[in-house]
């Protein structure tokens, strides 16, 4: 085996799907500095491991190591910073218009709900409603069962229905 | 069809991830039902909402530059591995024999790629035994597998079924055979599951292949290049090829 193909093998697979990993890090760890280091943390350790790679849905590998990597990273940020709290990136103003800005409330609120799910529901939703990812893919993704990732999403739906319907702006 | 279940398949429907007879099953029960239709258009509102609100971020240009300048020190000895399956040593023992043995890239290679070819077929169908479920659209009747594949590929296979032959048809499911997607059709003979890919017109035609109990053999449908992997025994193995490649 060469090592420099094996890495170039996973950096072609890191790039073609890098805003896949960057997003999901993102919504997990909640602003862009952590989200840049996860993701880049998980392709130093997809590179070292591309052994365990066995054939099969290149990206839902990739996914998997990107998710692994944010949690270890959430884990760390949980034992170091008890109490603190974490610093969130302001939403990005895209204009000024009056129908944009209305898309952009509409936006920040659904982006405050989804932020405050549990990890556990968010990154189903996530992964099911932006990155378009299959049940199967996902249950890849979490090496959980199918039915595992469709209890999940229903809760985490269900979730997001109560909260957004409770709040005075959702209404 | 009663509430509860179509509250459970609502979901589902949604995601895509029905088959179309569960899915028009379902349209029937909502159809009548304006309880089930609440739910459905709550969550359908939900997920658009999600869909098309929620910002999905792009990676920014620094973290790209990161990732294609990074430097990987490979850890000089591995670590004896844990246990782990026969199956998943041989397929990881493959993707290093692929990588050393050429020039990577996402796609097959004739020639260069034929061992390949079989090594990933074997590795799906393994995969595909290891899940929970072997086919993604569960449906003896062609005409569901066929509109299911339609409705993800550019191209729908031809979809036949063979039960009166003693070889139903199961479903299908779209699987990664290396870095291709394709079109499987999942038939049962006994308790034996086969799996027929359909593969590009550029697969290079090897000879057949055995692993673990295991064969692979070559064959066409409606002119298609096709693999066929089970653990059929070599007689019946043969007579589903001469089914399949005499289907039109």
């Amino acid at each position: 085996m060469t090592s420099t193909a094996t890495v170039s093998w996973v950096s072609e697979l890191a790039q073609e799907h890098l805003d896949a990993a960057y997003n999901l890090g993102r919504w997990l760890l909640g602003n862009e500095h952590d989200a840049a280091d996860a993701v880049h943390d998980a392709f130093l350790r997809a590179a070292r491991s591309a052994h365990t790679y066995a054939g099969g849905n290149a990206r839902a590998w990739w996914l998997a190591i990107v998710r692994n990597s944010c949690l270890a990273a959430l884990n760390a940020r949980r034992r170091e910073q008890p109490r603190a709290h974490v610093v969130a990136d302001e939403p990005v103003d895209p204009g000024t218009t009056e129908a944009s800005a209305q898309a952009a409330e509409r936006g920040r609120l659904i982006e405050k709900h989804l932020s405050a799910l549990p990890v556990e529901f968010r990154e189903v939703v996530i992964l099911r409603e932006i990155e378009d990812l299959s049940y199967r893919e996902i249950a890849d993704v979490l090496a959980v069962p199918i039915g595992t990732v469709m209890s999940r999403l229903a809760r985490g739906r269900a979730h997001l229905q109560k909260s957004l319907a409770a709040s005075p702006e959702g209404r | 069809m009663d509430c509860n279940e179509a509250k459970r398949l609502i979901e589902p429907y949604l995601d895509g991830e029905l088959d179309r007879a569960e899915a028009r099953a379902l349209e029937a029960h909502v159809d009548g039902c304006a309880e089930c239709q609440a739910v459905l258009t709550q969550l359908g509102q939900l997920r658009h909402a999600v869909r098309t609100e929620a910002p999905r971020y792009t990676a920014p240009a620094s973290l790209r530059e990161r990732i294609r300048e990074a430097r990987v020190e490979q850890p000089a000895r591995r670590i004896a591995p844990r246990r782990v399956p026969a199956w998943w040593r041989l397929a990881a023992a493959c993707f290093f024999a692929f990588i050393a043995g050429s020039v990577v890239t996402l796609t097959w290679h004739p020639g260069a790629g034929r061992d390949q070819v079989v090594n990933d077929l074997f590795a799906s169908h393994w995969r595909a035994l290891a899940a929970n479920s072997p086919v993604d659209v569960v449906s003896s009747d062609r005409h569901t597998v066929r509109p299911w594949f339609a409705g993800k590929l550019p191209q729908a296979p031809l979809v036949r079924d063979f039960a009166e032959q003693g070889f139903p048809l199961v479903g299908g499911r779209i699987d990664y055979a290396g870095a291709q997607r394709v079109p499987v059709l999942v038939y049962r003979h006994d308790k034996h599951l086969i799996d027929v890919y359909l593969l590009p017109e550029s697969t290079p035609a090897v000879s057949s292949a055995h692993r673990e109990g295991y064969s692979l053999v070559w064959g066409t449908l409606d002119d298609q290049p096709t693999a066929i992997v089970s653990d059929l025994d070599g007689a019946e193995l043969a007579r589903f090829k001469a089914l399949l490649d005499a289907a039109r």
